[in-house]
């Protein structure tokens, strides 16, 4: 009974030190977001996006202040945090999911599907993005672009700017990655 | 056998405490990026988010490369019965240019069509609240008004010298944002007139503004203004300025509607010679209407 009971703790115990596999993170990802209509082009950017990867699970998430996007009008950037994407209560978007078929061993380059949850505005939603992954000597780079979809975040716009606003965003991203020492 | 029991329990409880230390560290990246995203960026939500609150100035200034194309509007009706007008019977309308020669200072410049008056304006922000209220938490902007009377005065001895057709609008504009939802301002103003139509008038003023915005939905604000002046002209009778009513910030255009007592537009003549009271009797209430559409001559993105 006690034997069993130390074998137990004892895999347990080396599925813990497993665990903690490498990691790799980015502190200065970009995201940028593209809504074209016939009436106006809103783009935003972020280069404050944080970004880390658990490379023995094929896990990543991603986090961004929502405040940090940069828009072409200084007054956009009020209305985005105030009006549509109310960042005081929701000041970040996330998303957390898994590399499908990642190979950590692969060197070079490799487009792999990720799945995950983006949360965006409290919202919580299920992606498939199409990504690419590079790993140069430098270290990792995932970049990559998807579009969503602005009613599924529920986000109040007023009847008279839809015609201002794409029903589709399109955002780009990149990543570029260092490892991460806990 | 009883210390054997005891050994397993202990033994047992290590490995509970083991399993949840493992699924905690095996447990969210999202959870390490929130320890790493300490600071957050440098954006400041708006106190308010026009540079008016309904009839005054507020803390906010638009910032670099922006230029601001305002048409103020007043409509009342006169006292008499039956009124020929279509809609009001009087209308003032003030057009205005501002432009953010820097991120803390605006220059302004704006004419009335009743009242004929012509002012320019250099607004200044000394102090922009911080972000959580930590550290500084109120915004300070300075406001400085100077206004020239173009209209003909009804006795010849009065208006011919320069000074006599001038004012000076000094303001201290204070606000803090309470809640998301609510802000408040007070603003100490000082007024100098070089007329004074009569002997007893004085010219220097002191009057303070009490001004509060409340968002009523996500574009949608509740304003409301109020100028107590200390000491009122006494050669008429006049009243203090009281101005309710509704903000809606669309995109590039920014409209005020409101109910008012003050028929001037420019600082120290609604402050000063607003002679209703703020009632439905003809000719007190106006209702006001101004329109700015906002133009950024600078490219956030591109000149940084």
């Amino acid at each position: 009974m006690m034997r069993v009971v130390l074998i137990l703790l004892f895999t347990m115990a080396s599925t813990l030190s497993i665990d903690n596999g490498e990691k790799i993170i980015a502190r200065q990802g970009k995201v940028s977001f593209f809504s074209h209509t016939s009436v106006e082009d809103i783009k935003a950017e972020n280069n404050q996006v944080f970004s880390i990867v658990d490379l023995e699970k094929g896990k990543v998430a991603v986090s961004m202040l929502m405040n940090a996007f940069i828009f072409e009008k200084a007054l956009m950037r009020e209305h985005f945090n105030e009006s549509y994407i109310e960042s005081d209560i929701y000041p970040k978007a996330t998303f957390e999911g898994e590399i499908i078929g990642f190979d950590s061993a692969i060197k070079g380059e490799q487009t792999r599907i990720i799945k995950g949850i983006f949360t965006m505005h409290g919202v919580p939603k299920e992606l498939e993005i199409k990504t690419r992954i590079e790993n140069n000597v430098s270290g990792y780079v995932i970049s990559g672009e998807f579009s969503t979809d602005v009613k599924d975040y529920d986000i109040n716009i007023p009847p008279l700017l839809a015609g201002n606003i794409a029903k589709s965003i399109t955002i780009n991203f990149r990543f570029e990655y260092r490892p991460y020492d806990d | 056998m009883n210390t054997g029991l005891m050994t397993i329990r202990i033994i047992l409880l290590f490995a509970i405490a083991l399993t949840t230390a493992q699924s905690l560290c095996a447990q969210d990246l999202l959870g390490i990026l929130e320890e790493e995203q300490q600071n957050g960026s440098s954006f400041v939500p708006p106190t308010f988010k026009l540079t008016r609150i309904a009839i005054g100035h507020s803390t906010e200034v638009r910032g670099k490369g922006i230029l601001e194309v305002s048409a103020f509007n007043r409509f009342w009706n006169l006292p008499s019965d039956r009124s020929q007008s279509f809609i009001a019977d009087r209308t003032s309308s003030r057009l205005a240019l501002e432009y953010g020669i820097s991120d803390r200072l605006t220059f302004g410049v704006g004419a009335t069509s009743f009242d004929g008056l012509f002012d320019t304006h250099l607004k200044y922000r000394v102090i922009q609240r911080d972000k959580n209220g930590k550290g500084r938490p109120f915004s300070l902007t300075l406001f400085q008004n100077f206004r020239y009377n173009s209209s003909a005065f009804a006795s010849s001895d009065l208006g011919r010298n320069f000074s006599d057709r001038t004012a000076f609008t000094s303001q201290i504009l204070l606000s803090k944002k309470i809640s998301k939802d609510f802000s408040f301002q007070i603003s100490p103003t000082y007024i100098h007139r070089g007329e004074s139509v009569f002997e007893n008038d004085p010219n220097n003023f002191f009057s303070i503004g009490f001004a509060a915005r409340y968002r009523l939905g996500s574009h949608f604000s509740l304003a409301s203004e109020y100028y107590h002046t200390l000491n009122p002209v006494e050669s008429i009778e006049t009243f203090n300025p009281f101005a309710i009513g509704v903000n809606w910030e669309l995109g590039d255009i920014m409209l005020q509607f409101m109910l008012t007592n003050a028929q001037s537009i420019v600082e120290d003549a609604f402050i000063l010679n607003t002679r209703n009271n703020f009632n439905f009797r003809n000719p007190n209430l106006n209702f006001g209407f101004n329109a700015t559409y906002v133009i950024h001559f600078k490219n956030r993105l591109k000149d940084k």
